[in-house]
């Protein structure tokens, strides 16, 4: 039997674990409300910027746009979203075995991979797939700002002809206790082209200009959306991790207690044994 | 004066005024003015300023490209960013533009968008004059 010692070493080092998993789902639970809260404010503009390019883009011309143009599929990109850090489930797990299995599916030699999140840079490293760029480093201050940077750099390996379609492996926030991972056409755009009646309505300065304008938006707010259901998801994530965990050590403390009271007992009755014995001797 | 709705929506947050007269915009090519029961329709906006009556006020926000959308109940404007002149940080601004023009002149290849980032920065400023 381990000896007392040992056991309330172990009981004050799972109790000390105990706080830090307290203090991370915490953290990970304020971090959650945060970007659910963001996730609503961005749908006014996403949802409105859909349907006017959905009303218009059945009335120009694809040849308009690079972004528009339907190319026969030779090469094509992916782009993977993952966490920096760890710590969080089987969160990014989940999203690399779905990723590399589309990827693998497609041929290895043929993707090209831009990767968001630590997680997903080393996984795609270590089995050496072509990496074009990969963001790191950008979550704990997200900004409007790192969705267009990151944006700008995919769309230009689009629009340079480098691939033909661009597909998106993220999870989606479903709600605090599921997280959905999904892949995504990207580019080239998909519209239903759902004509919501066509309105006597003024374009200025006319159709082209505005798809034109409007579609880079478009995908500027769509990259954003995926930064934050991705982000939203991660912290949900984490933060079940580490309440399994909390409760995990609560067990494993109850379980050292007894341990260490029994330890406790068996020492006493020893020791009692071995006084009465001693007694015994010298009366004898 | 007839007023009408006026909602700037931005991918981070959505400024709603509920008195408004009169709203002038950054059209691509040229300023157009908004009042009540204006013809509906949707109408590019570039960098620039927008100038609006709020309850007999003036009030002047700093916008980057978008759109508008008019309808008969409210005008919409769809745009990137979004400050109230009140909120711009005028040395804030100043170092921004200074930054930009650093970077003007290094970029070569993207030039596009340094004049981007150099133009929204200028107009931050001038917005911030108010």
């Amino acid at each position: 039997m381990a000896n007392l010692k040992d056991i309330r070493d172990r009981i004050k080092s799972v109790t000390s674990i105990q706080k830090v998993t307290k203090a991370m789902k915490m953290v990970a639970a304020a971090k959650m409300r945060r970007a659910q809260e963001r996730m609503e404010q961005a749908r006014p503009y996403s949802r409105s910027l859909k349907d006017v390019i959905n009303n218009l883009l059945p009335e120009v011309d694809r040849d308009l746009l690079p972004l528009l143009e339907v190319r026969e599929v030779n090469r094509v990109a992916y782009v993977v979203v993952t966490s920096d850090r760890g710590f969080a489930g089987a969160f990014n797990t989940n999203i690399l075995k779905i990723a590399q299995a589309e990827i693998d599916a497609i041929g290895k030699d043929t993707v090209d991979l831009f990767c968001i999140g630590k997680k997903a840079r080393d996984h795609f490293k270590r089995r050496e797939y072509t990496i074009i760029d990969s963001h790191l480093d950008f979550w704990n201050d997200l900004s409007f700002s790192d969705a267009m940077t990151i944006g700008d750099g995919i769309i230009g390996h689009f629009t340079s002809r480098i691939v033909d379609e661009i597909h998106v492996v993220y999870d989606e926030f479903v709600n605090v206790a599921t997280q959905e991972t999904i892949s995504e056409l990207l580019l080239p755009l998909v519209f239903d082209g759902s004509e919501s009646g066509s309105k006597d309505r003024l374009y200025e300065p006319s159709k082209d200009v505005l798809v034109k304008s409007l579609v880079p938006r478009h995908l500027n707010v769509q990259m954003w959306k995926y930064l934050l259901e991705s982000y939203a998801s991660e912290q949900a994530a984490r933060m079940l991790a580490m309440e399994n965990a909390t409760s995990n050590a609560e067990d494993m403390i109850k379980d050292l207690t007894l341990e260490f009271n029994k330890a406790r007992q068996a020492a006493i009755t020893t020791e009692m044994l071995e006084i009465v014995s001693g007694a015994e001797a010298l009366s004898g | 004066m007839k007023s009408f709705p006026l909602e700037i929506v931005t991918p981070t947050r959505k400024i709603e005024e509920s008195e408004v007269t009169y709203a002038r915009c950054p059209g691509l090519d040229g300023e157009f003015g908004i009042m009540a029961n204006h013809r509906e329709g949707i109408i590019a906006l570039a960098i620039g300023e927008v100038k609006a009556t709020i309850s007999g006020k003036e009030e002047y926000f700093a916008i980057s490209g978008g759109f508008a959308e008019i309808t008969k109940e409210k005008v919409q404007l769809l745009v990137e960013t979004a400050e109230p002149s009140t909120e711009i940080d005028s040395t804030r601004a100043e170092e921004a533009l200074e930054r930009a023009k650093e970077r003007f002149s290094e970029a070569e290849k993207d030039e596009d968008r340094a004049k981007e980032s150099q133009e929204r920065a200028r107009n931050r400023l001038k917005v911030s004059s108010h």
